[in-house]
């Protein structure tokens, strides 16, 4: 009789359970009407925001959740091109050493502090301050002049072309100089942006609800009721969302398409990465063969870059062997195709080199990159070089490869503006430069670009077209990223050069 | 009872103390450059050191580890690295999600193994073989599959739960409740029929033993004998097995809630892991190994208070 009666308290409260979630979770989002400025846009993010301060903002995938408290002085449209934001106009002097920023005067934050010359003072001099996460945005940067009230000079202790880049970037966000010193500020944005953060609706490392600021000086940028971001790090967690539509766009892998084409969902697809071959060791330091440009050059016609990118990526990208990315300006046409698939030539390159016999180096390995080391040392295998790889813990991957521990290594890296590209892979204060490999003439081109103003990206083809021919590296492909949007809902324009689209990026299906 | 109590939370202390210096030694010879993590590929040589002596890195071990220890004894596990949050805060709101989860699923494994392994036990048949079977497969499909089959039926299918966490605090119980439905479904099946099957072996031995020949004898009812006598004396071996299978859990946990996007410890301990983020680590460590510490004396006292043989003196 008990074992009865217990049983059936057991089954009660199950059915009671599975009755209360169907009516209150649902998992169906709870928006509007499509179209309307009360739609709501939920965003399932790849990555956590560890802060609200914005010295504490990031790139790629975590600079978008900040766009939604806070605007930059300058606004990157999905091309690229720069626009006004909160500066209106911008120059630089004939050393590009003290850059002049106009500011706009209409603009409060969301405590009700005004934007002004000495905000933007007050935000440059926290971000150096903090040292955060890209701190090397403003590693050029030295003091901020009050001209007036809606003008500033920001010096440089040297040229950046990327410094405008930057100001629509981590190192342009402006929240309220009130609050940017407060400890609240970590957990409680206040900026002038589109959106203010409801904590109600906001879970650390779950969640993060927007509501739409009231009287939002751009109307035009403030396209959603409701943004919600949900923290989903977990590619199966995000592939459940999105074609449960409890999110209504994210990033997969390449594998889930089927399903979420299936699920009605629309791909959009845009390359910000290239995957590939670091040739460090350009000098020869420890392995001695990897000094020859034959030997780099022969490992670049090893590759079946076609059948790498159908393999390990289900022909999700691009092949390529060039760093530079497409949206750079510093991308050659021609040099995608400089080392076409030939074994043999690679060789006979091996054999003019005097390693007919092969040799061997190693590259460190993380958990993920099993699988495309193995295919790439086959295929480097077929031509008599032997390439080992060593696990490494994942935190120690990037100080690994930056400490010259390393002759080569394989890496997915970001193809950004020739000038962070340049300071990311080839000049010698660049990380994965570790054993600042240089050559005079390389040096010069660099100069140029720094000096190049307005036509340094230009200026930069000739160093693409250095490390290209010199085989500095061997790039594989550029692997698309996969983002999927609910097309009933939501449309979606890639932003180049970045992760996923900026918040701006998206709108309500009329 | 109570010099028990005393001798094993100070046997617990030491062994946390032991944890945490292991813990924090192995950390630091790991040899992780964490400025140069949080810092990025694009920050200067200098931006780096200027990081590393801002947070102490350029100290020796033990230098780095007393300053530790002597805020984590006050009660202060110090701020992330990575974020400027607060350890404690951290671990205070993602904890009840965690064990949350632990204790409702592993009280209706508890509950369900024990009326199974009693059915087992007691009437053998179809549902002896139900428990035999169940308990192969339970323990061979590994619970993210599980986990993987019960979203793609009840939230891509049919709809009735949401397919990630819906918790937020002005979502209210309903979503809690939603939430965490599908997790702990996912997990009672994964742990519930190895537990019965355990239990449905100590109920047969204790039905073996001459004591039940005697009680039968006297005419005690099979009902009285099964609860009063069979049923107390098989409980420890039922609770140390639920014991083992909640502290596994807490560890186990990790996948369901990346799968189910809970905001628990998981993820929070993936994400510090393979950052570097020491103070985290060393907080998801320590409220961690309390647990475990915890559990194992209630289980001890729950043992004595059931079965006076075990009972220490």
């Amino acid at each position: 009789m008990k074992f009865r009666k217990i049983t059936g308290a057991v089954t009660l409260v199950t059915a009671l359970a599975l009755a209360g979630c169907a009516g209150g979770g649902g998992g169906a989002p709870t928006d509007g009407p499509g179209g309307t400025a009360a739609a709501t846009l939920t965003i399932g993010a790849v990555v956590d925001i560890t802060s609200w301060d914005p010295a504490q903002a990031h790139v790629g995938h975590a600079l978008q959740p900040y766009q939604a408290p806070y605007d930059t002085l300058i606004l990157r449209e999905p091309d690229g091109t720069l626009s006004p934001m909160l500066a209106t106009e911008w120059s630089y002097d004939e050393a590009r050493t003290k850059l002049t920023l106009e500011l706009r005067d209409d603009v409060t934050f969301s405590d009700g502090e005004a934007f002004d010359a000495e905000a933007v003072k007050a935000n440059f001099d926290h971000f150096k301050a903090a040292n955060g996460r890209q701190a090397a945005q403003l590693a050029a940067y030295e003091s901020t002049e009050v001209v007036d009230e809606d003008t500033v000079v920001v010096n440089l202790s040297q040229a950046d072309p990327a410094f405008e880049y930057y100001l629509s970037q981590a190192a342009g966000l402006m929240g309220s100089p009130a609050a940017l010193d407060s400890a609240g500020i970590a957990t409680d944005p206040v900026g002038s942006g589109p959106y203010v953060l409801d904590a109600a609706g906001s879970v650390a490392g779950s969640q993060y609800t927007f509501t739409a600021r009231e009287d939002y000086w751009n109307p035009d940028l403030q396209k959603f009721g409701k943004v919600v971001f949900k923290v989903l790090t977990d590619p199966t967690a995000r592939l459940n969302a999105l074609v449960s539509g409890q999110v209504d766009t994210t990033l997969v892998d390449a594998q889930a398409i089927t399903q979420a084409e299936g699920a009605g969902k629309e791909l959009v697809a845009y390359q910000t990465d290239w995957a590939g071959l670091l040739l460090f060791d350009r000098d020869g330091v420890q392995v001695p063969a990897l000094a020859d440009v034959r030997v780099r050059q022969a490992i670049n016609y090893a590759l079946d870059r076609k059948t790498l990118l159908e393999t390990l990526a289900l022909g999700q990208g691009s092949t390529t062997a060039q760093v530079f990315g497409p949206d750079s300006g510093s991308y050659v046409d021609a040099l995608d195709s400089a080392y076409p698939y030939d074994p043999e030539k690679a060789k006979a390159l091996l054999d003019e080199a005097g390693f007919g016999d092969g040799f061997s180096f190693t590259v460190p390995t993380v958990a993920g990159f099993e699988t495309i080391l193995a295919v790439v040392g086959q295929q480097l295998a077929d031509v008599g070089i032997t390439m080992n790889s060593e696990s490494v813990p994942p935190q120690n991957l990037v100080s690994d490869l930056g400490s010259g521990k390393f002759p080569a290594a394989f890496f997915f890296l970001f193809q950004g503006e020739p000038w962070v590209a340049i300071n990311q892979i080839i000049s010698t204060s660049a990380l994965y430069n570790p054993f600042d490999s240089s050559t005079p003439e390389l040096q010069k081109l660099i100069d140029a670009v720094q000096a190049g103003g307005d036509t340094s990206a230009e200026l930069a083809k000739a160093v693409n077209t250095y490390v290209t021919e010199n085989a500095w590296f061997a790039p594989l492909y550029r692997p698309n990223q996969i983002l999927f949007v609910d097309p009933k809902k939501i449309t979606a324009t890639p932003q180049i050069q970045q992760a996923v689209p900026s918040i701006y990026n998206f709108a309500p299906v009329q | 009872m109570v010099a028990f109590i005393l001798k094993r939370l100070g046997a617990g202390i030491v062994l946390l103390v032991a944890i945490a210096v292991l813990t924090y030694a192995l950390l630091f010879f790991s040899g992780t450059n964490i400025a140069r993590n949080i810092l990025g590929d694009m920050a200067t040589d200098e931006q780096v050191a200027l990081k590393q002596a801002e947070l102490g890195l350029d100290q020796p071990l033990f230098t780095r580890f007393f300053g530790w220890a002597g805020s984590a004894v006050q009660g202060d596990l110090g701020t992330s690295w990575f974020s400027s949050e607060a350890v404690v805060q951290a671990l205070a709101t993602r904890l009840p999600v965690t064990l949350t989860l632990v204790i409702v699923s592993m009280t209706l494994v508890a509950v369900i193994a024990t009326l199974l392994g009693m059915a087992a036990a007691v009437k053998g048949g179809w549902v002896d073989r139900v428990v035999q079977v169940g308990a192969v497969i339970g323990d061979a499909i590994p619970g993210f599959v599980l986990a993987i089959i019960l979203v793609t039926v009840f939230a891509i299918q049919l709809g009735v739960f949401p397919a990630v966490s819906t918790i937020s605090p002005g979502a209210g119980a309903a979503a809690w409740v939603a939430s965490m439905t599908l997790p702990v479904i996912a997990i009672v099946i994964n742990y519930v029929t190895s537990s019965a099957q355990q239990i449905r072996s100590a109920v047969i031995d204790q039905y073996r033993r001459d004591y039940v020949r005697t009680l039968r004898s006297r005419g005690i009812s099979e009902r009285e004998i099964l609860f009063r006598h069979v049923l107390r004396s098989a409980s420890p071996a039922g609770l140390t097995i639920i014991s083992l299978q909640f502290i596994g859990l807490l560890g186990g946990v990790v996948i369901i809630e990346q799968i189910f996007a809970l905001p628990g410890i998981g993820p929070l301990a993936i994400n510090a892991t393979a950052l570097g983020d020491i103070p985290i680590v060393m907080g998801v460590v320590l409220v961690t190994v309390t647990v475990v510490i915890i559990v194992n004396l209630l289980v001890d006292l729950a043992n004595g208070a059931l079965n006076p043989k075990v009972r220490v003196s």
